[in-house]
């Protein structure tokens, strides 16, 4: 060692003789050495491990020898160990690693993180349908019935977040809602959380493939007629302004032609670009040269780097209805029962579509145990969830009510909302234009990421792998892609696809299995008392009605 | 079955003549009877079933537990079943018909304790029965020729009432057979209370304590097997079961400083309590008798398993000599050297020759005072 160099050579000499007698007093054995190299200095200024870890750790060690790994007797329990923070694994030869906060209750988002990323995930593509689904409803029973049904989905959030604590006999930190589910139903309880969470992935993706080609056909047509100097306004219903307002189905019901607007007797290059241009017969397929590619990627975390731009597509949709009201200014007559010529009553016996659209808009069961998971104060989930739930409701309330009431009813007809607002703004229009290139390009970075997620959990639980290979990924993928071009083709009506989705899915995941998990943890408990009782199976029953109605209308 | 072997073999540094527990004919309520013991000096460890001896025994004498401690009710004696006998440990294990287990230890479990001490571990005031009639029986042969008791309460016991009462027949049965013997009070599991009242509760339990052991005198401590209470409480016990310590310190004293050592440790044999040390100047680390007990109790323990047994370690690096050998027959010694340049075989010769110095310091005090002699 490098110390040597210091012995004068008499004390070489001491050394080595008395080195000799060692050997011969010492039984022969070779020493454990550890090469220089990897010994870390002991008099760094910096102490590494506290006196009171170390001591821990020596002791912790010593206990494990002690029993058999099955005795739970000399087992570190939780208040003894210190937080995950604090704990680093130590490699022998002096470097140390931190662990990652793995575990519940220590995780590193704030509140107001918490929230945002509720209300991020939250907002989807439904927000498009609010306005005609306030339409459907009436006004009145409109704004009511959304505010009941974030009233009711967020007690049921509440109940998913609460159930696992109810759980005491096993180790519930790693689990989602549907290993809850699992446990309480068995593998029946597994395989239809499955198909539940599928339908509503694979509801979600076709609502986007439809949503989708809308967007790009839009573009599309913006940016042609743009070059050439095109104003196709005029054949269709609008108001007449600078920045009209639409109404696409009533045109639509007069010309048969679905898809092609305007046409020019005398204008080839338009009528091709008309014939390969169509928002129904032709872009939903060009998208799949886009798409289909991106869907086989093995992990997508590349997209969920755009998340951002959901948030961004969300507060330009505010501004833009903001904008538009001040621009239009409000139209509201209140008519209470019967429908005018340009107005719809406030009460309507057709809200259950309503209701419908609003089971997905406040869709988050399946996730948001993982969403509450990193809250640094756990004992505000339940506050923080609230405040999420009051901010989408307000966002919803807002858009919609903001779009209704704004709608130019005297030109046109309240009736003419369409499932997609966007819709009732013509391809011209230069702000819905920016509204729909964002809407398609988070859509676009989305899209992968829900395929991913169904892919994960159907291959995941049908072959245990979730890429078994290139073939089975692909098919899945042929499968999804291709109903949502079906979808596309034949029935691009979103509000229709949402409400179908959104109460079949919800009716598991809102409606059935919260409640009943939580009727049966009181009834082992033997806690469940009578109003409880019927209070959910009241739920239940709303959940039910909410599908079969869905079929009615 | 290798283990219980080598622990045999490991067992065999310690005891000089080996024991079998003989088994006379059955007498007396249930049919056992304790051979004579009026030779041995004994350490009880007794508490309420539960309050975690057989945890505390284990890590203080690094036993391997072989089997699930935890006590799992009452068993009747119409249901006994089987019999088994882990005679590395002396343990007696009763099951019954259902797979309920009692483990009892009875005389020579062959630990042997600061000499010729031998650990005996009961439960006391337990709710079957059968226990409360064994002990009833054989009190007498249980409290005879005690130089310690060492009771164990758990902080978290809802039964605070029957605790002290079992306490206090246990206290009536060592006035009558062994008035001489020190009590200690342990309290337990201090590590499930929390941490600001922790002082307040053990102050409220010592109080009653020392009030319900009149006239004996107790001394009391806290402790919990995850931190150095633990430790700290049994090397208190053993440091007052050694009646010339502070002649033990002074010749430590002297050994260090003719040596030229940073620290010089005694340590009990069988338990690595810390018996006397000394040090030279203020070391940083507070829990470092601990962590080096732990440390070579687990290592004997590997050792343990390979049929070997620990003797000597030396430590080496650039900045210091750490040597830890057998001193004498009931203890270990580690000398600690900041000068890395003395060679460890003259600190080797040193080590030898003080032990001989200090065997004869044993034998000098005189048998009835001094516990480490043979």
């Amino acid at each position: 060692m490098e110390d040597k160099k210091l012995f004068s050579s008499m004390a070489d000499i001491q050394n080595f003789c008395l080195n000799v007698l060692c050997q011969v007093y010492i039984p022969f054995s070779r020493p454990f050495y550890i090469e220089p190299t990897n010994i870390v200095n002991v008099n760094d200024v910096i102490q590494r491990v506290s006196d009171h870890a170390s001591a821990m750790n020596k002791r912790i060690h010593y206990y494990s020898r002690l029993t058999a790994p099955a005795d739970k007797a000399l087992i570190a329990p939780d208040h003894v160990v210190p937080a995950p923070e604090e704990c680093y694994v130590y490699s022998p030869l002096g470097s140390a690693y931190k662990l990652q906060s793995y575990t519940e209750g220590y995780g590193k988002n704030t509140s107001l993180v918490t929230i945002f990323m509720i209300w991020n995930t939250m907002m989807g593509t439904s927000i498009l349908s609010i306005p005609w689904g306030i339409k459907q409803a009436g006004f009145t029973t409109g704004m009511i019935v959304i505010i009941l049904m974030g009233l009711l989905t967020l007690y049921c959030c509440y109940r998913v977040v609460k159930s696992r604590a109810m759980i005491s006999s096993v180790d519930t930190t790693t689990w989602e809602y549907p290993d809850v589910c699992r446990y309480y139903f068995g593998s029946f309880g597994q395989w239809s959380s499955l198909l539940f969470s599928l339908v509503s992935l694979i509801g979600a993706m076709i609502v986007y493939w439809v949503l989708m080609s809308n967007f790009l056909f839009n573009t599309g047509k913006f940016i042609f007629n743009f070059i050439h100097h095109i104003n196709d306004t005029d054949a269709v219903p609008g108001t007449n302004d600078s920045n009209p307002v639409i109404c696409p189905s009533a045109s639509s019901s007069n010309h048969p032609d679905n898809g092609s607007m305007i046409f020019y007797a005398n204008d080839t290059g338009l009528q091709q670009f008309e014939k390969w241009w169509n928002k129904s017969k032709t872009v939903p397929f060009y998208l799949i040269g886009l798409l289909l590619p991106l869907l086989n990627f093995k992990s997508p975390s590349f997209f969920s780097k755009f998340n951002i731009l959901g948030t961004v597509s969300v507060l330009y949709l505010i501004f833009l209805v903001t904008f538009k009201a001040f621009h239009l200014g409000f139209h509201l007559e209140f008519h209470w029962f019967l429908p005018t010529e340009f107005f719809v009553p406030e009460i309507r016996f057709q809200f259950p579509q309503l209701t419908g659209v609003l089971t997905l808009a406040f869709f988050i069961h399946n996730c948001i145990i993982t969403l509450l998971k990193n809250n640094k104060n756990q004992e505000n989930n339940v506050r923080d969830l609230s405040i999420a739930y009051m901010l989408v409701t307000l966002t919803y309330l807002y858009i919609g009510v903001l779009v209704f009431a704004s709608f130019p009813s005297p030109p046109l007809s309240k009736d003419c909302i369409e499932q997609n607002f966007l819709d009732n703004f013509p391809s011209s229009d230069i702000l819905s234009f920016i509204a729909r290139i964002f809407l398609l390009f988070q859509m676009m970075t989305v899209y992968p990421l829900l395929g991913y997620l169904a892919r994960v959990q159907l291959l995941g639980h049908i072959f245990g792998d979730i890429y078994p290979s290139i073939f089975h990924v692909l098919i899945l993928n042929l499968v999804i892609v291709g109903a949502g071009v079906i979808m596309a083709c034949f029935y691009p009506n979103i509000g229709g696809i949402i409400r179908y989705s959104g109460a079949a899915c919800g009716l598991a995941f809102v409606f059935i299995y919260p409640s009943l998990i939580y009727m049966i943890s009181l009834y082992q408990e033997e806690r469940l008392t009578w109003p409880k009782f019927i209070f959910h199976v009241f739920i239940i029953i709303l959940g039910l009605a909410n599908l079969v109605v869905q079929f009615f209308m | 079955m290798e283990e219980s072997d080598s622990e045999k073999k490991m067992e065999k540094e310690n005891v000089g003549s080996r024991m079998d527990p003989p088994i006379g004919e059955p007498e007396g309520s249930l049919g056992w009877v304790l051979p004579n013991t009026a030779m041995k000096k004994k350490v009880l460890l007794m508490g309420k079933s539960g309050s975690g001896k057989t945890s505390m025994r284990s890590i203080i004498f690094a036993n391997y537990i072989a089997r699930d401690t935890r006590r799992l009710g009452a068993t009747i004696l119409d249901r006994l079943h089987s019999l088994q006998i882990n005679s590395s440990l002396s343990t007696y294990s009763l099951v019954d018909s259902v797979g309920n287990t009692k483990t009892f230890d009875v005389e020579h479990s062959h630990v042997r304790f600061l000499g010729n001490l031998v650990l005996n571990l009961w439960d006391c005031g337990g709710q079957d029965t059968f226990m409360e009639n064994y002990f009833t029986s054989q009190r007498d042969n249980i409290f005879r020729n005690v130089e310690v008791l060492i009771y164990v309460f758990d902080v978290e016991s809802r039964e605070l009432e029957k605790d002290m009462h079992y306490y206090q027949s246990c206290l009536e049965a060592i006035l009558q057979n062994s008035p001489d013997a020190k009590i200690f009070c342990l309290v337990h599991k201090m590590d499930l209370v929390q941490e600001d009242q922790r002082d307040l509760i053990f102050k409220e339990r010592e109080e009653d304590l020392r009030r319900l052991s009149r006239p004996l005198e107790c001394s009391c401590f806290r402790t919990s097997i995850w931190d150095e209470t633990l430790y700290k409480a049994w090397s208190s016990i053993v440091y007052q079961l050694i009646p010339n310590v502070q002649q033990l310190e002074m010749n430590l004293r002297n050994f260090a400083e003719i040596i030229e050592a940073d620290e010089v440790l005694l340590f009990e044999r069988a338990t690595f309590l810390v018996i006397s040390h000394y040090q030279c100047k203020e070391q940083r680390d507070a829990h470092r008798f601990e962590k080096i007990s732990n440390i070579i109790k687990q290592f004997k323990l590997s050792c343990s398993k390979l049929a070997a047994s620990f003797q000597s370690m030396e430590v080496r690096n650039s900045n210091f000599a750490a040597f830890i050998d057998i001193f004498t027959s009931n203890t270990y010694v580690m000398v600690v050297m900041s000068d890395p340049s003395i060679p460890s075989a003259a600190t080797l010769i040193n080590i030898r020759n003080a032990r001989k110095h200090f065997e004869k310091l044993e034998r000098v005090d005189g048998p009835k005072q001094c516990l480490l002699m043979r």
